[in-house]
């Protein structure tokens, strides 16, 4: 397994969801930005499963080595890189939080992305699996700046399933909503909206069994952006959402 | 939206509720940013102790610290960060043979609060409290110094850390030593009996017992009182085991586990039902005696088979009061405690009695003292203060004190045992309110 966005708590249930139900892998590669909360994680799953893993340091922000990558090979990609960044309240004239946002979720993760696509298509098999948000549905006011960045994302898995279905390789999109996360730590977020990580990672790991193209991770979300998506623009445009 | 950290918080009685900051970090960079920048600092595991001993003022929850470091599966030596729950630890080492040496009655408390709660099980009496068995802990300090505390360096914060609330810091990880099982079953006898005088006897006669515990119907009066079951056990050998669990011994089948959904109205639990459950529960064993094999869950956490089972207290919560009364005078203490109950009026769901060993003169902040320990719950409501105050009286009378762990209101005079804590950093509400007290 290949998890991009490793220090993810969404990434790290799924890899512990995935072990629990016996899936064993020649070595799960972690790739993040932060080693030492990582590795805290290598060491966690080799004591919890015997799950031999190796961390690999990926920056977004900064260049790129792909050379660094290319013994890593694997049936499955995890990927949970995102940034939320400041909300526009805050943010939205803020040229390095808009930089940082849409670097992270989608201009400098999406070559990282397809760099791994490419070696899922020359062994014509595979599944991606992309977290990208309920926020890219629809652009709010208060965050469309991480929502279209995430729309792009959204997007680009859309394409890339379509691109990889006759090379076999799957590609499944997931939209969280709310979850209890460090990237949400301390919002005031409706607990009936709001899922666990570990509840997430059982979701995604039915999805994943499923070969799902689209899944929300609480199925009410999926209703709550059915309506959002289909608000008249001209009463949309009125609303504070 | 702008992260707001001050919550509403609370631990498992439901009572107290306060709105304070909790922030969680597994950054030890960052936790050491959250200890500096703030004053009065309390550690939170998983909020499974009762009272109030887990909240303060600048709550850090341990909750992300959950990752296990190593595990020495020849000599049955495991560390993990102080945020894994013992429920975590059970999950990994009962398949490989290994169980905890100490463990409370819920597997769903964190490895740190176990230790600066000094738990205690049902084999007390045998095998001494949860510190027995670390071998050494990291812990911050004031300063956001992390030091390695075990019984040769730092051993006076060792000592003070083990039992002491938190008061001293807040602990990050720790290695613990597991014990061989063979199985991942217990062999099991309980026991009726039909008052103190008979309890008391029994408990007497089965010191030789690994774990021993007694269910007690706080609610009988006059020659009842004291009726109870005990029950004793020891983990079972394959080779005794039914064949249906020696095929597989180490793996328990996964069970149903239902939830309560709600808070229950006030008026479900009352003295008539508690009577008629305690009835019934006393009935439902027809022998006088009965040996069995039960698996280590239903044995050790029969409460945990309910999650939130908390809420069937209602809203306004519950306390849970366990007092040690040292054992010269124990039966006498005993016997005036239930007849206060029973006078009250105010039944306990559930009323464990149990026998303390010795104690560990070293571990001076731990709880428990040679004795009888009785732990009760009891619903909040307006008559509750006065209980307190009376079963306090009758404690203080005997020489006992009570538990911090499950403290929400009890008298300071018998919850100010804790020695070498002294910090300006790290404060409970609990502290507060006994130093206050005073």
């Amino acid at each position: 397994m290949i998890v991009l966005g490793s220090t993810s708590e969404v990434a790290q249930a799924f890899v512990e969801k995935a072990l629990q139900e016996g899936e064993k892998y020649e070595k799960i590669y972690l790739f993040t930005s932060s080693r030492e909360t990582t590795e805290r994680f290598a060491r966690h799953i080799d004591v919890k499963f015997l799950q031999q893993s190796e961390v690999i340091e990926l920056d977004l922000m900064k260049e790129i080595d792909y050379t660094r990558f290319e013994n890593v090979s694997s049936n499955l990609l995890f990927c949970a890189t995102g940034y939320l960044g400041d909300g526009t309240e805050e943010g939205l004239y803020d040229n390095k939080n808009t930089e940082r946002i849409i670097n992270i979720n989608y201009s400098k993760l999406v070559p990282v992305m397809n760099y791994f696509a490419q070696k899922f298509e020359s062994r014509r098999s595979g599944t991606i699996i992309g977290l990208s948000s309920v926020a890219g549905d629809r652009g709010r006011q208060s965050n469309f700046i991480y929502g279209s960045a995430k729309a792009a994302f959204t997007a680009y898995l859309s394409g890339l399933r379509n691109y990889l279905f006759d090379k076999k390789v799957h590609v499944l999109t997931i939209k969280p909503g709310f979850m209890e996360t460090k990237m949400t730590e301390g919002l005031p977020l409706n607990p009936k909206l709001t899922a666990k990580p570990k509840q997430a990672a059982a979701v995604i790991y039915n999805a994943y069994k499923k070969q799902k193209n689209v899944a929300y991770v609480l199925p009410i979300w999926g209703i709550i952006m059915m309506i959002i998506r289909n608000i008249p623009e001209f009463i949309f445009k009125k609303l504070k959402l | 939206m702008k992260p707001n950290f001050i919550q509403k918080v609370t631990n498992w009685g439901n009572f107290p509720v306060v709105e304070k900051e909790m922030k969680s970090e597994d950054s030890f960079k960052k936790i050491k940013e959250f200890v500096l920048n703030h004053n009065e600092v309390i550690a939170r595991g998983n909020g499974r102790c009762y009272g109030d001993a887990s909240l303060g003022e600048h709550i850090f929850s341990t909750k992300k610290l959950n990752k296990f470091i190593s595990f020495d599966r020849l000599n049955g030596i495991i560390e993990c960060e102080s945020g894994v729950l013992l429920s975590d630890v059970l999950e990994i080492t009962v398949q490989q043979g290994y169980f905890l040496y100490v463990t409370p009655g819920t597997k769903f408390i964190s490895v740190g609060g176990a230790i600066a709660s000094d738990v205690h099980g049902k084999n007390h009496h045998s095998e001494g409290c949860f510190s027995e068995y670390v071998i050494e802990f990291k812990l911050m300090t004031e300063n956001g110094e992390i030091i390695t505390c075990s019984r040769e360096s730092n051993a006076e914060k060792f000592w003070a850390t083990v039992g002491g609330m938190g008061l001293t810091g807040i602990i990050l990880t720790a290695k613990f030593k597991l014990k061989n099982i063979d199985s991942a079953y217990i062999r099991q006898e309980s026991i009726k009996a039909e008052n103190l005088d008979e309890i008391f006897r029994l408990f007497d006669e089965s010191e030789s017992w690994t774990y021993t515990v007694a269910w007690i119907d706080c609610l009988q009066k006059g020659k009842n009182i004291g009726r109870s079951i005990l029950m004793r056990g020891e983990h079972a050998f394959q080779h005794e085991l039914p064949q249906s669990m020696a095929n597989s011994p180490l793996r328990l089948k996964k069970k149903f586990q239902p939830t309560v959904p709600f808070y229950f109205p006030g008026f479900v639990l009352n003295a008539l039902t508690v009577k008629i459950f305690n009835l019934l529960y006393y009935k439902k064993q027809s022998k006088k005696e009965v040996k069995s094999f039960i698996d280590y869950e239903t044995y050790f956490y029969p409460l945990d088979f309910v999650n939130d089972w908390n809420k069937i207290y209602g809203k306004s919560g519950f306390i849970q009061y366990q007092m040690v009364i040292p054992k010269e005078s124990g039966k006498e203490g005993m016997k005036k405690i239930l007849e206060t109950i029973a006078n009250s009026g105010n039944g306990s769901f559930l009323a464990v009695l149990k026998l303390f060993g010795k104690d560990n003169p070293q571990a001076y902040n731990s709880f428990p003292m040679e004795g009888y320990t009785l732990a009760l719950d009891f619903k909040v409501n307006s008559k509750l203060k006065k209980l307190v105050e009376q079963l306090d009286n009758i404690v203080q009378e005997f020489g006992g004190r009570i538990y911090l762990t499950k403290d929400s209101m009890s008298k300071s005079s018998l919850t100010n045992y804790l020695k070498n804590i002294q910090s300006p950093k790290f404060v409970s509400l609990q502290h507060k309110r006994i130093i206050n007290n005073n």
